[in-house]
Protein backbone atom coordinates (compact mmCIF):
# COMPACT_ATOMS: atom_id res chain seq x y z
CA UNK A 1 0.00 0.00 0.00
CA UNK A 2 1.20 3.69 -0.90
CA UNK A 3 1.94 5.50 2.38
CA UNK A 4 3.16 8.99 2.60
CA UNK A 5 4.13 11.11 5.07
CA UNK A 6 3.25 14.57 6.19
CA UNK A 7 3.19 17.09 8.79
CA UNK A 8 -0.11 17.81 8.49
CA UNK A 9 -3.35 16.76 6.58
CA UNK A 10 -6.26 19.01 5.80
CA UNK A 11 -9.57 17.51 4.81
CA UNK A 12 -11.83 19.73 2.67
CA UNK A 13 -10.33 21.73 -0.22
CA UNK A 14 -13.41 24.32 0.18
CA UNK A 15 -12.30 28.31 1.07
CA UNK A 16 -11.17 27.33 4.56
CA UNK A 17 -9.46 24.16 3.75
CA UNK A 18 -7.39 25.62 0.87
CA UNK A 19 -6.35 28.61 3.14
CA UNK A 20 -4.96 26.51 5.91
CA UNK A 21 -3.15 24.26 3.30
CA UNK A 22 -1.43 27.85 1.93
CA UNK A 23 -0.96 28.87 5.36
CA UNK A 24 0.87 26.02 6.49
CA UNK A 25 2.47 25.39 3.03
CA UNK A 26 4.00 29.08 3.08
CA UNK A 27 5.37 28.12 6.61
CA UNK A 28 7.21 25.39 5.28
CA UNK A 29 5.70 22.78 5.93
CA UNK A 30 4.81 19.37 3.98
CA UNK A 31 0.98 19.55 3.50
CA UNK A 32 -1.41 16.69 2.10
CA UNK A 33 -4.93 18.14 0.80
CA UNK A 34 -7.93 15.87 0.70
CA UNK A 35 -11.17 16.67 -1.42
CA UNK A 36 -13.92 14.33 -2.14
CA UNK A 37 -15.18 16.02 -5.09
CA UNK A 38 -12.95 16.22 -8.46
CA UNK A 39 -11.91 19.88 -7.93
CA UNK A 40 -10.81 21.93 -4.90
CA UNK A 41 -13.63 25.29 -4.23
CA UNK A 42 -15.93 23.96 -2.29
CA UNK A 43 -19.41 26.31 -2.05
CA UNK A 44 -17.43 29.43 -2.57
CA UNK A 45 -16.79 28.10 -6.56
CA UNK A 46 -20.46 28.26 -6.77
CA UNK A 47 -21.24 31.51 -5.82
CA UNK A 48 -22.07 34.75 -7.76
CA UNK A 49 -20.58 36.93 -5.92
CA UNK A 50 -19.48 37.75 -2.22
CA UNK A 51 -21.21 40.57 0.23
CA UNK A 52 -20.03 42.97 1.36
CA UNK A 53 -17.65 43.83 -1.61
CA UNK A 54 -19.93 42.30 -4.33
CA UNK A 55 -16.25 41.41 -5.59
CA UNK A 56 -16.58 38.27 -8.25
CA UNK A 57 -16.50 35.29 -6.35
CA UNK A 58 -14.40 33.13 -8.92
CA UNK A 59 -11.69 36.13 -8.86
CA UNK A 60 -10.66 35.79 -5.29
CA UNK A 61 -11.49 31.76 -5.31
CA UNK A 62 -9.87 30.60 -8.41
CA UNK A 63 -6.20 32.12 -7.45
CA UNK A 64 -6.32 29.67 -4.63
CA UNK A 65 -7.34 27.29 -6.18
CA UNK A 66 -4.45 26.76 -8.62
CA UNK A 67 -2.01 27.97 -5.82
CA UNK A 68 -2.87 24.61 -3.80
CA UNK A 69 -2.19 22.56 -7.12
CA UNK A 70 0.77 24.45 -7.97
CA UNK A 71 2.14 24.70 -3.93
CA UNK A 72 5.91 23.03 -3.91
CA UNK A 73 4.64 21.77 -0.63
CA UNK A 74 1.14 20.31 -1.07
CA UNK A 75 0.17 16.93 -2.25
CA UNK A 76 -3.44 17.91 -4.03
CA UNK A 77 -5.72 14.57 -3.91
CA UNK A 78 -8.90 15.37 -5.61
CA UNK A 79 -11.74 12.72 -5.66
CA UNK A 80 -10.16 10.88 -2.15
CA UNK A 81 -12.61 10.39 0.78
CA UNK A 82 -11.19 9.56 4.22
CA UNK A 83 -11.47 6.30 5.48
CA UNK A 84 -10.34 6.17 8.96
CA UNK A 85 -7.80 7.64 11.04
CA UNK A 86 -5.97 5.96 13.35
CA UNK A 87 -3.55 6.68 16.15
CA UNK A 88 -3.33 9.65 18.82
CA UNK A 89 -1.48 13.16 19.52
CA UNK A 90 0.57 13.40 16.92
CA UNK A 91 0.88 10.20 15.50
CA UNK A 92 -2.06 9.97 12.83
CA UNK A 93 -2.28 7.31 9.88
CA UNK A 94 -5.40 7.58 8.01
CA UNK A 95 -6.52 5.89 5.43
CA UNK A 96 -7.72 7.79 2.13
CA UNK A 97 -9.65 5.58 -0.57
CA UNK A 98 -8.69 7.20 -4.10
CA UNK A 99 -12.25 7.21 -6.06
CA UNK A 100 -11.86 5.55 -9.71
CA UNK A 101 -12.06 8.85 -12.06
CA UNK A 102 -11.57 6.21 -15.25
CA UNK A 103 -9.56 8.56 -16.53
CA UNK A 104 -5.59 8.56 -16.51
CA UNK A 105 -4.98 12.05 -14.23
CA UNK A 106 -1.68 11.99 -15.10
CA UNK A 107 -2.01 11.91 -18.85
CA UNK A 108 -5.53 14.06 -19.11
CA UNK A 109 -4.80 17.12 -20.41
CA UNK A 110 -8.47 18.54 -19.98
CA UNK A 111 -9.29 18.61 -23.59
CA UNK A 112 -12.90 17.74 -22.91
CA UNK A 113 -13.24 16.03 -26.67
CA UNK A 114 -14.31 13.27 -24.84
CA UNK A 115 -17.20 15.31 -23.09
CA UNK A 116 -18.50 16.40 -26.45
CA UNK A 117 -18.51 12.77 -28.14
CA UNK A 118 -20.27 11.46 -24.80
CA UNK A 119 -24.10 10.80 -25.87
CA UNK A 120 -25.31 11.32 -22.30
CA UNK A 121 -26.08 14.17 -20.53
CA UNK A 122 -27.09 14.10 -16.75
CA UNK A 123 -28.20 17.08 -14.44
CA UNK A 124 -25.19 18.44 -12.94
CA UNK A 125 -24.20 18.98 -9.81
CA UNK A 126 -22.75 22.22 -9.90
CA UNK A 127 -25.69 23.64 -10.86
CA UNK A 128 -27.47 22.08 -8.08
CA UNK A 129 -29.38 19.59 -11.16
CA UNK A 130 -30.75 22.94 -13.49
CA UNK A 131 -28.05 22.70 -15.40
CA UNK A 132 -26.10 19.56 -17.28
CA UNK A 133 -23.04 17.94 -18.12
CA UNK A 134 -22.49 14.79 -19.73
CA UNK A 135 -20.96 11.68 -17.90
CA UNK A 136 -17.66 12.25 -18.44
CA UNK A 137 -16.87 15.95 -18.00
CA UNK A 138 -14.66 18.38 -17.06
CA UNK A 139 -16.55 18.99 -13.34
CA UNK A 140 -16.98 22.72 -14.50
CA UNK A 141 -14.87 25.57 -16.67
CA UNK A 142 -12.53 26.78 -13.40
CA UNK A 143 -12.29 23.28 -11.95
CA UNK A 144 -8.85 22.51 -10.90
CA UNK A 145 -7.32 19.86 -11.79
CA UNK A 146 -8.60 20.31 -14.96
CA UNK A 147 -9.30 16.74 -15.41
CA UNK A 148 -12.13 14.67 -16.72
CA UNK A 149 -14.04 12.41 -14.35
CA UNK A 150 -16.22 9.83 -16.20
CA UNK A 151 -19.74 8.80 -13.94
CA UNK A 152 -19.78 5.20 -13.89
CA UNK A 153 -23.88 5.43 -12.82
CA UNK A 154 -25.00 7.07 -15.87
CA UNK A 155 -22.26 5.77 -18.11
CA UNK A 156 -23.45 2.95 -21.18
CA UNK A 157 -20.00 1.80 -21.66
CA UNK A 158 -20.07 2.56 -25.15
CA UNK A 159 -16.72 3.84 -25.26
CA UNK A 160 -17.10 6.57 -27.61
CA UNK A 161 -14.78 8.76 -25.25
CA UNK A 162 -11.70 6.43 -25.27
CA UNK A 163 -12.12 6.58 -28.49
CA UNK A 164 -11.40 9.95 -28.81
CA UNK A 165 -9.21 10.84 -26.48
CA UNK A 166 -6.16 12.12 -28.10
CA UNK A 167 -3.82 11.10 -25.36
CA UNK A 168 -5.70 7.84 -24.36
CA UNK A 169 -6.72 9.00 -21.17
CA UNK A 170 -9.92 7.00 -20.40
CA UNK A 171 -9.00 3.94 -18.45
CA UNK A 172 -11.95 1.87 -17.76
CA UNK A 173 -9.71 -0.58 -15.50
CA UNK A 174 -9.46 1.53 -12.92
CA UNK A 175 -10.33 0.53 -9.40
CA UNK A 176 -10.70 2.11 -5.91
CA UNK A 177 -7.64 2.49 -4.00
CA UNK A 178 -6.95 2.90 -0.36
CA UNK A 179 -3.24 4.22 0.45
CA UNK A 180 -2.35 5.99 4.26
CA UNK A 181 -0.92 9.08 5.19
CA UNK A 182 1.14 9.93 8.04
CA UNK A 183 0.68 12.85 9.91
CA UNK A 184 1.36 14.72 12.80
CA UNK A 185 -1.44 16.51 12.69
CA UNK A 186 -4.96 17.19 10.99
CA UNK A 187 -6.99 20.30 10.18
CA UNK A 188 -11.26 19.11 9.39
CA UNK A 189 -12.14 21.47 7.13
CA UNK A 190 -15.25 19.22 5.27
CA UNK A 191 -17.77 22.32 5.47
CA UNK A 192 -21.63 22.97 5.85
CA UNK A 193 -24.32 21.78 3.70
CA UNK A 194 -27.74 23.53 3.74
CA UNK A 195 -30.69 22.53 5.45
CA UNK A 196 -32.65 20.18 3.89
CA UNK A 197 -35.50 21.68 1.87
CA UNK A 198 -37.82 18.73 2.01
CA UNK A 199 -37.74 18.96 5.69
CA UNK A 200 -40.23 21.84 5.58
CA UNK A 201 -43.41 20.76 5.09
CA UNK A 202 -45.19 23.73 5.21
CA UNK A 203 -42.86 25.38 2.44
CA UNK A 204 -43.29 22.86 0.25
CA UNK A 205 -40.90 20.11 0.93
CA UNK A 206 -38.82 20.83 -1.73
CA UNK A 207 -42.36 20.22 -4.37
CA UNK A 208 -43.05 23.65 -5.83
CA UNK A 209 -41.05 23.92 -9.00
CA UNK A 210 -41.05 28.05 -8.54
CA UNK A 211 -39.35 27.65 -4.88
CA UNK A 212 -35.76 27.50 -5.06
CA UNK A 213 -32.51 27.34 -2.64
CA UNK A 214 -30.53 29.79 -2.53
CA UNK A 215 -27.57 28.29 -3.99
CA UNK A 216 -28.93 27.51 -7.17
CA UNK A 217 -30.23 31.74 -7.55
CA UNK A 218 -26.33 31.97 -6.84
CA UNK A 219 -25.98 29.95 -10.51
CA UNK A 220 -28.86 32.00 -11.81
CA UNK A 221 -27.31 35.57 -11.07
CA UNK A 222 -23.10 33.78 -11.97
CA UNK A 223 -22.35 34.40 -15.71
CA UNK A 224 -21.31 30.83 -16.39
CA UNK A 225 -25.28 29.47 -14.45
CA UNK A 226 -27.29 27.13 -16.40
CA UNK A 227 -29.80 29.29 -18.41
CA UNK A 228 -26.92 32.52 -18.74
CA UNK A 229 -29.69 34.55 -17.62
CA UNK A 230 -32.37 34.26 -14.21
CA UNK A 231 -34.99 32.76 -14.94
CA UNK A 232 -37.80 30.76 -13.10
CA UNK A 233 -37.05 26.88 -12.98
CA UNK A 234 -40.82 25.70 -13.41
CA UNK A 235 -41.33 27.26 -16.97
CA UNK A 236 -38.35 29.27 -18.01
CA UNK A 237 -39.68 32.80 -17.03
CA UNK A 238 -37.82 36.21 -16.09
CA UNK A 239 -39.56 36.84 -12.71
CA UNK A 240 -40.69 40.00 -11.96
CA UNK A 241 -41.76 39.34 -8.38
CA UNK A 242 -39.31 37.58 -6.14
CA UNK A 243 -39.55 36.95 -2.34
CA UNK A 244 -36.96 35.79 -0.11
CA UNK A 245 -38.12 33.59 2.85
CA UNK A 246 -35.39 34.02 5.84
CA UNK A 247 -34.59 31.60 8.47
CA UNK A 248 -36.46 29.12 6.33
CA UNK A 249 -34.03 26.30 8.25
CA UNK A 250 -32.71 28.10 11.04
CA UNK A 251 -34.24 29.32 14.22
CA UNK A 252 -36.76 26.92 13.86
CA UNK A 253 -37.58 24.47 17.21
CA UNK A 254 -39.23 22.03 14.80
CA UNK A 255 -36.65 21.20 12.37
CA UNK A 256 -34.38 20.77 15.51
CA UNK A 257 -32.21 23.80 14.42
CA UNK A 258 -32.07 26.59 16.92
CA UNK A 259 -29.28 28.51 16.11
CA UNK A 260 -28.76 31.45 13.36
CA UNK A 261 -26.66 30.40 10.18
CA UNK A 262 -25.04 33.47 10.06
CA UNK A 263 -25.00 34.30 6.13
CA UNK A 264 -28.77 33.91 5.44
CA UNK A 265 -29.66 37.74 5.55
CA UNK A 266 -26.23 38.97 4.11
CA UNK A 267 -26.43 36.98 1.27
CA UNK A 268 -30.59 37.55 0.52
CA UNK A 269 -29.68 40.70 0.73
CA UNK A 270 -26.87 40.51 -1.98
CA UNK A 271 -28.45 38.62 -4.01
CA UNK A 272 -31.84 41.51 -4.10
CA UNK A 273 -29.06 43.55 -5.03
CA UNK A 274 -27.65 41.44 -7.64
CA UNK A 275 -31.06 40.74 -8.57
CA UNK A 276 -31.99 44.60 -9.07
CA UNK A 277 -28.96 44.62 -11.06
CA UNK A 278 -29.50 41.52 -13.77
CA UNK A 279 -33.61 42.59 -14.18
CA UNK A 280 -34.29 46.32 -13.27
CA UNK A 281 -37.68 45.72 -13.29
CA UNK A 282 -37.65 43.26 -10.86
CA UNK A 283 -39.42 43.85 -7.53
CA UNK A 284 -37.87 41.94 -4.26
CA UNK A 285 -39.29 41.29 -0.83
CA UNK A 286 -37.65 39.90 1.78
CA UNK A 287 -39.36 38.67 4.28
CA UNK A 288 -37.62 38.43 7.99
CA UNK A 289 -37.96 38.03 11.80
CA UNK A 290 -35.02 40.23 12.38
CA UNK A 291 -32.38 41.44 10.04
CA UNK A 292 -28.60 40.46 11.19
CA UNK A 293 -25.71 42.51 9.98
CA UNK A 294 -22.87 41.72 12.18
CA UNK A 295 -20.11 42.09 10.25
CA UNK A 296 -17.23 45.01 8.68
CA UNK A 297 -19.43 46.74 6.34
CA UNK A 298 -22.22 44.60 6.58
CA UNK A 299 -24.86 46.89 8.39
CA UNK A 300 -24.20 49.71 5.39
CA UNK A 301 -24.59 47.12 2.99
CA UNK A 302 -28.10 46.52 4.17
CA UNK A 303 -28.63 50.14 4.00
CA UNK A 304 -28.24 50.61 0.35
CA UNK A 305 -30.17 47.49 -0.17
CA UNK A 306 -33.18 49.58 1.35
CA UNK A 307 -32.15 52.69 -0.61
CA UNK A 308 -32.20 50.27 -3.31
CA UNK A 309 -36.01 49.93 -3.45
CA UNK A 310 -35.77 46.31 -2.01
CA UNK A 311 -38.80 46.00 -0.08
CA UNK A 312 -38.08 44.78 3.99
CA UNK A 313 -40.90 43.13 5.51
CA UNK A 314 -41.26 42.09 8.94
CA UNK A 315 -43.21 38.46 9.61
CA UNK A 316 -43.48 35.06 9.67
CA UNK A 317 -44.05 33.34 6.67
CA UNK A 318 -46.63 30.12 7.91
CA UNK A 319 -46.51 28.70 4.53
CA UNK A 320 -45.91 28.49 0.85
CA UNK A 321 -48.58 26.87 -1.52
CA UNK A 322 -48.70 27.74 -5.33
CA UNK A 323 -51.81 28.46 -7.55
CA UNK A 324 -52.89 26.28 -10.67
CA UNK A 325 -50.25 28.16 -12.52
CA UNK A 326 -47.72 27.07 -10.00
CA UNK A 327 -46.94 31.08 -9.00
CA UNK A 328 -46.14 30.98 -5.08
CA UNK A 329 -48.78 31.52 -2.57
CA UNK A 330 -46.16 33.26 0.70
CA UNK A 331 -48.92 33.21 3.94
CA UNK A 332 -47.10 35.78 6.42
CA UNK A 333 -48.14 36.80 9.62
CA UNK A 334 -47.42 40.56 9.84
CA UNK A 335 -45.64 40.56 13.24
CA UNK A 336 -46.07 43.72 13.91
CA UNK A 337 -49.53 44.39 12.69
CA UNK A 338 -50.91 41.39 13.78
CA UNK A 339 -52.86 40.21 10.83
CA UNK A 340 -51.86 37.35 8.25
CA UNK A 341 -52.18 38.77 4.62
CA UNK A 342 -51.08 36.26 1.16
CA UNK A 343 -48.97 37.59 -1.72
CA UNK A 344 -48.49 35.48 -4.63
CA UNK A 345 -45.23 35.93 -6.59
CA UNK A 346 -43.21 34.56 -9.58
CA UNK A 347 -40.09 33.19 -7.50
CA UNK A 348 -39.71 32.55 -4.07
CA UNK A 349 -35.84 31.50 -2.36
CA UNK A 350 -36.08 29.90 0.96
CA UNK A 351 -33.14 31.18 2.42
CA UNK A 352 -31.82 28.25 3.88
CA UNK A 353 -29.30 27.23 7.02
CA UNK A 354 -26.39 25.56 7.32
CA UNK A 355 -25.93 22.46 8.58
CA UNK A 356 -22.55 20.01 8.74
CA UNK A 357 -21.43 18.62 5.95
CA UNK A 358 -20.21 15.34 6.43
CA UNK A 359 -20.36 13.07 9.80
CA UNK A 360 -17.80 13.45 12.85
CA UNK A 361 -17.27 9.97 13.45
CA UNK A 362 -14.58 8.87 11.19
CA UNK A 363 -12.45 11.34 12.76
CA UNK A 364 -13.21 10.50 15.95
CA UNK A 365 -14.75 13.65 16.54
CA UNK A 366 -18.01 14.62 19.07
CA UNK A 367 -20.41 16.70 17.56
CA UNK A 368 -21.81 19.73 19.78
CA UNK A 369 -25.27 20.61 20.62
CA UNK A 370 -25.67 22.20 17.19
CA UNK A 371 -24.08 19.26 15.18
CA UNK A 372 -20.79 20.78 14.27
CA UNK A 373 -17.64 19.88 15.64
CA UNK A 374 -17.41 20.45 19.08
CA UNK A 375 -15.15 23.15 20.16
CA UNK A 376 -14.16 22.56 24.11
CA UNK A 377 -12.93 26.27 24.62
CA UNK A 378 -14.69 28.08 22.16
CA UNK A 379 -13.98 30.97 24.10
CA UNK A 380 -9.86 30.69 24.45
CA UNK A 381 -9.30 28.26 21.41
CA UNK A 382 -12.22 28.15 18.85
CA UNK A 383 -9.49 25.91 16.37
CA UNK A 384 -9.55 22.72 19.36
CA UNK A 385 -11.14 20.06 18.74
CA UNK A 386 -11.93 17.46 21.23
CA UNK A 387 -9.05 15.50 19.82
CA UNK A 388 -5.33 16.67 20.40
CA UNK A 389 -3.32 17.44 16.89
CA UNK A 390 -7.31 17.80 15.65
CA UNK A 391 -8.07 21.10 14.36
CA UNK A 392 -11.17 22.95 12.85
CA UNK A 393 -11.44 25.23 9.80
CA UNK A 394 -14.30 26.68 8.86
CA UNK A 395 -17.70 25.70 8.42
CA UNK A 396 -17.41 22.30 9.98
CA UNK A 397 -16.81 24.07 13.27
CA UNK A 398 -20.17 26.15 12.83
CA UNK A 399 -22.31 28.69 10.20
CA UNK A 400 -19.93 31.37 9.57
CA UNK A 401 -19.15 33.20 6.22
CA UNK A 402 -16.10 33.51 3.86
CA UNK A 403 -14.64 36.26 5.75
CA UNK A 404 -14.79 34.37 9.03
CA UNK A 405 -14.12 30.91 7.33
CA UNK A 406 -10.58 32.42 6.26
CA UNK A 407 -10.08 33.96 9.47
CA UNK A 408 -10.66 30.64 11.16
CA UNK A 409 -8.38 28.47 8.31
CA UNK A 410 -5.47 30.47 9.09
CA UNK A 411 -6.19 30.36 13.15
CA UNK A 412 -6.15 26.69 12.43
CA UNK A 413 -2.76 26.62 10.64
CA UNK A 414 -1.27 28.89 13.18
CA UNK A 415 -2.35 26.33 15.92
CA UNK A 416 -1.37 23.67 13.68
CA UNK A 417 2.07 24.64 13.39
CA UNK A 418 2.45 25.34 16.83
CA UNK A 419 1.87 21.77 17.70
CA UNK A 420 3.47 20.50 14.98
CA UNK A 421 7.03 21.92 15.99
CA UNK A 422 5.56 20.92 19.47
CA UNK A 423 5.88 17.01 18.80
CA UNK A 424 8.97 17.19 16.71
CA UNK A 425 11.07 19.29 19.09
CA UNK A 426 14.14 17.29 19.89
CA UNK A 427 16.05 18.02 23.08
CA UNK A 428 19.80 18.11 22.41
CA UNK A 429 20.83 19.86 25.17
CA UNK A 430 18.83 20.91 28.19
CA UNK A 431 18.07 24.04 27.45
CA UNK A 432 18.88 24.17 24.24
CA UNK A 433 16.30 22.81 21.83
CA UNK A 434 16.06 21.98 17.56
CA UNK A 435 13.54 21.72 15.23
CA UNK A 436 13.57 18.70 12.59
CA UNK B 1 -2.44 13.22 -7.01
CA UNK B 2 -2.89 9.46 -6.21
CA UNK B 3 -2.17 7.18 -9.83
CA UNK B 4 -5.05 5.07 -9.00
CA UNK B 5 -4.77 1.32 -9.09
CA UNK B 6 -5.26 -0.42 -12.31
CA UNK B 7 -6.85 -4.24 -12.18
CA UNK B 8 -4.42 -6.96 -13.18
CA UNK B 9 -7.43 -7.54 -15.80
CA UNK B 10 -7.01 -6.36 -19.09
CA UNK B 11 -9.10 -3.97 -20.86
CA UNK B 12 -11.82 -6.33 -22.16
CA UNK B 13 -12.13 -8.57 -19.25
CA UNK B 14 -12.87 -5.28 -17.01
CA UNK B 15 -15.40 -3.47 -19.24
CA UNK B 16 -16.79 -7.28 -19.02
CA UNK B 17 -16.92 -6.92 -15.12
CA UNK B 18 -18.35 -3.54 -15.04
CA UNK B 19 -21.46 -4.09 -17.67
CA UNK B 20 -21.67 -6.98 -15.63
CA UNK B 21 -21.60 -5.12 -12.21
CA UNK B 22 -23.30 -1.66 -13.49
CA UNK B 23 -26.08 -3.55 -15.70
CA UNK B 24 -28.78 -2.24 -14.14
CA UNK B 25 -27.81 1.69 -14.61
CA UNK B 26 -26.29 0.75 -18.06
CA UNK B 27 -29.68 -0.38 -19.05
CA UNK B 28 -31.56 2.75 -17.17
CA UNK B 29 -28.94 5.28 -19.16
CA UNK B 30 -29.84 3.03 -22.13
CA UNK B 31 -33.20 3.92 -21.90
CA UNK B 32 -32.40 7.72 -20.39
CA UNK B 33 -30.65 7.54 -23.98
CA UNK B 34 -33.47 6.98 -25.89
CA UNK B 35 -35.87 9.33 -24.35
CA UNK B 36 -32.91 11.92 -24.87
CA UNK B 37 -32.82 11.48 -28.62
CA UNK B 38 -36.49 11.65 -28.89
CA UNK B 39 -37.12 14.61 -27.07
CA UNK B 40 -34.23 16.45 -28.62
CA UNK B 41 -35.36 15.46 -32.05
CA UNK B 42 -39.08 17.17 -31.35
CA UNK B 43 -37.46 20.37 -29.75
CA UNK B 44 -35.20 20.70 -32.89
CA UNK B 45 -38.06 19.78 -34.87
CA UNK B 46 -40.41 22.64 -32.86
CA UNK B 47 -38.39 25.13 -33.10
CA UNK B 48 -36.40 25.04 -36.17
CA UNK B 49 -38.27 27.77 -38.57
CA UNK B 50 -39.93 29.46 -35.26
CA UNK B 51 -38.39 30.78 -32.08
CA UNK B 52 -40.64 30.04 -29.42
CA UNK B 53 -40.81 30.11 -25.58
CA UNK B 54 -40.58 27.07 -23.15
CA UNK B 55 -44.58 27.28 -22.14
CA UNK B 56 -45.24 26.78 -26.01
CA UNK B 57 -43.02 24.14 -26.81
CA UNK B 58 -44.34 22.15 -23.24
CA UNK B 59 -47.69 22.71 -24.44
CA UNK B 60 -47.04 21.35 -28.03
CA UNK B 61 -44.97 18.16 -26.78
CA UNK B 62 -46.82 17.59 -24.26
CA UNK B 63 -44.15 17.28 -21.68
CA UNK B 64 -43.60 19.40 -17.91
CA UNK B 65 -42.27 23.02 -19.10
CA UNK B 66 -39.64 22.42 -16.50
CA UNK B 67 -38.38 19.46 -17.86
CA UNK B 68 -38.55 21.57 -21.61
CA UNK B 69 -36.14 24.00 -19.51
CA UNK B 70 -33.78 22.11 -18.38
CA UNK B 71 -33.34 20.19 -22.13
CA UNK B 72 -32.75 23.86 -23.41
CA UNK B 73 -30.91 24.84 -20.77
CA UNK B 74 -28.40 21.78 -21.98
CA UNK B 75 -28.98 22.51 -25.57
CA UNK B 76 -28.07 26.35 -25.17
CA UNK B 77 -25.20 25.01 -23.37
CA UNK B 78 -23.70 23.13 -25.92
CA UNK B 79 -24.61 24.79 -28.60
CA UNK B 80 -27.53 23.41 -30.34
CA UNK B 81 -30.14 25.83 -29.56
CA UNK B 82 -29.65 29.74 -29.37
CA UNK B 83 -32.13 32.71 -27.41
CA UNK B 84 -33.59 34.94 -30.02
CA UNK B 85 -35.44 38.08 -28.08
CA UNK B 86 -38.46 37.93 -25.83
CA UNK B 87 -41.98 37.12 -25.82
CA UNK B 88 -43.49 38.92 -22.79
CA UNK B 89 -41.06 37.61 -19.48
CA UNK B 90 -40.32 34.72 -22.04
CA UNK B 91 -36.75 33.98 -23.60
CA UNK B 92 -37.59 32.97 -27.26
CA UNK B 93 -35.71 29.54 -28.12
CA UNK B 94 -34.49 29.01 -31.75
CA UNK B 95 -32.14 25.81 -33.25
CA UNK B 96 -29.05 27.05 -34.25
CA UNK B 97 -27.71 27.05 -37.57
CA UNK B 98 -25.86 24.12 -38.13
CA UNK B 99 -22.44 24.24 -38.29
C1 LIG C 1 -26.43 30.74 -0.95
C2 LIG C 1 -25.20 31.12 -0.20
C3 LIG C 1 -24.55 32.30 -0.51
C4 LIG C 1 -23.42 32.70 0.22
N1 LIG C 1 -22.83 33.90 -0.09
C5 LIG C 1 -21.78 34.32 0.66
C6 LIG C 1 -21.17 35.60 0.40
O1 LIG C 1 -21.57 36.32 -0.52
N2 LIG C 1 -20.14 36.02 1.21
C7 LIG C 1 -19.70 35.25 2.26
O2 LIG C 1 -18.80 35.68 2.98
N3 LIG C 1 -20.24 34.01 2.50
C8 LIG C 1 -21.26 33.54 1.72
N4 LIG C 1 -21.80 32.30 1.97
C9 LIG C 1 -21.16 31.43 2.98
C10 LIG C 1 -19.97 30.66 2.35
O3 LIG C 1 -20.46 29.85 1.33
C11 LIG C 1 -19.25 29.83 3.40
O4 LIG C 1 -18.84 30.65 4.44
C12 LIG C 1 -17.99 29.16 2.86
O5 LIG C 1 -18.22 28.58 1.60
C13 LIG C 1 -17.53 28.08 3.84
O6 LIG C 1 -16.37 27.46 3.35
P1 LIG C 1 -15.86 26.07 3.94
O7 LIG C 1 -14.54 25.81 3.32
O8 LIG C 1 -15.95 26.09 5.42
O9 LIG C 1 -16.94 24.97 3.48
P2 LIG C 1 -17.32 24.36 2.04
O10 LIG C 1 -17.37 25.40 1.01
O11 LIG C 1 -18.55 23.54 2.30
O12 LIG C 1 -16.09 23.40 1.70
C14 LIG C 1 -15.93 22.14 2.28
C15 LIG C 1 -15.16 21.26 1.33
O13 LIG C 1 -14.86 20.03 1.97
C16 LIG C 1 -15.16 18.95 1.10
N5 LIG C 1 -15.45 17.78 1.94
C17 LIG C 1 -16.54 17.58 2.72
N6 LIG C 1 -16.42 16.40 3.37
C18 LIG C 1 -15.24 15.86 2.98
C19 LIG C 1 -14.56 14.64 3.31
N7 LIG C 1 -15.06 13.76 4.15
N8 LIG C 1 -13.37 14.40 2.73
C20 LIG C 1 -12.84 15.30 1.86
N9 LIG C 1 -13.42 16.45 1.53
C21 LIG C 1 -14.62 16.73 2.08
C22 LIG C 1 -16.35 19.44 0.30
O14 LIG C 1 -16.50 18.74 -0.91
C23 LIG C 1 -15.96 20.91 0.08
O15 LIG C 1 -15.15 21.08 -1.05
C24 LIG C 1 -22.92 31.88 1.26
C25 LIG C 1 -23.55 30.66 1.56
C26 LIG C 1 -24.70 30.29 0.85
C27 LIG C 1 -25.39 29.01 1.20
S1 LIG D 1 -18.36 5.25 -22.33
FE1 LIG D 1 -19.68 6.35 -20.90
S2 LIG D 1 -18.65 8.28 -20.53
FE2 LIG D 1 -17.73 7.38 -22.36
S3 LIG D 1 -18.88 8.27 -24.06
FE3 LIG D 1 -19.89 6.34 -23.54
S4 LIG D 1 -21.50 6.93 -22.07
FE4 LIG D 1 -20.08 8.64 -22.20
S1 LIG E 1 -9.95 12.22 -20.95
FE1 LIG E 1 -8.95 12.62 -22.93
S2 LIG E 1 -10.54 13.60 -24.17
FE2 LIG E 1 -11.21 13.71 -22.02
S3 LIG E 1 -10.46 15.71 -21.30
FE3 LIG E 1 -8.89 14.18 -20.78
S4 LIG E 1 -7.46 14.24 -22.51
FE4 LIG E 1 -9.34 15.23 -23.23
Amino acid sequence: MTKIHVDALVVGGGIAGMQTALDLGDQGYQVALVEKEPSVGGKMITLSKVFPTLDCCSCITTPKMSAVAHHPKIQLFTYCEVDRVDGQDGEFTVSVVQKPRYVNADICTGCRLCEYECPITVPSMFDRGLGSYHAVRVPFSTAVPQIAVLDIEYCLLCGKCEKVCPVGAVDFTQTPETFEIDTTSIVLATGFEMTDVSAKKEYGAGRLSNVIDPLMMERFLAPTGPYGRVLRPGDGMEPTTIAYVQCAGSRDETLGIEYCSRTCCMYAIKQSMLISGALPLAEVTIFYMDIRTFGKGYEQFYQNAKAMGVEFVRGKVASIQEDENHYPIVRVELTEEGRVVERTFDLVVLSLGMVLGDPLARFGLQPAEDGFASLPSVNASPWATTRPGVFVAGTAGGPMDIVDSIVTASAAASAASAYIRSKTQVSIEEGEVAYV
Amino acid sequence: MMPTETSSLSRGEMLKRLRAEHGESVERTQQLLREQKRVQQEVCKSIREKAKTVPEIAEELGMKPADVLWYLASFRKYGLVVEEGMCGDYPLYRKAEEK
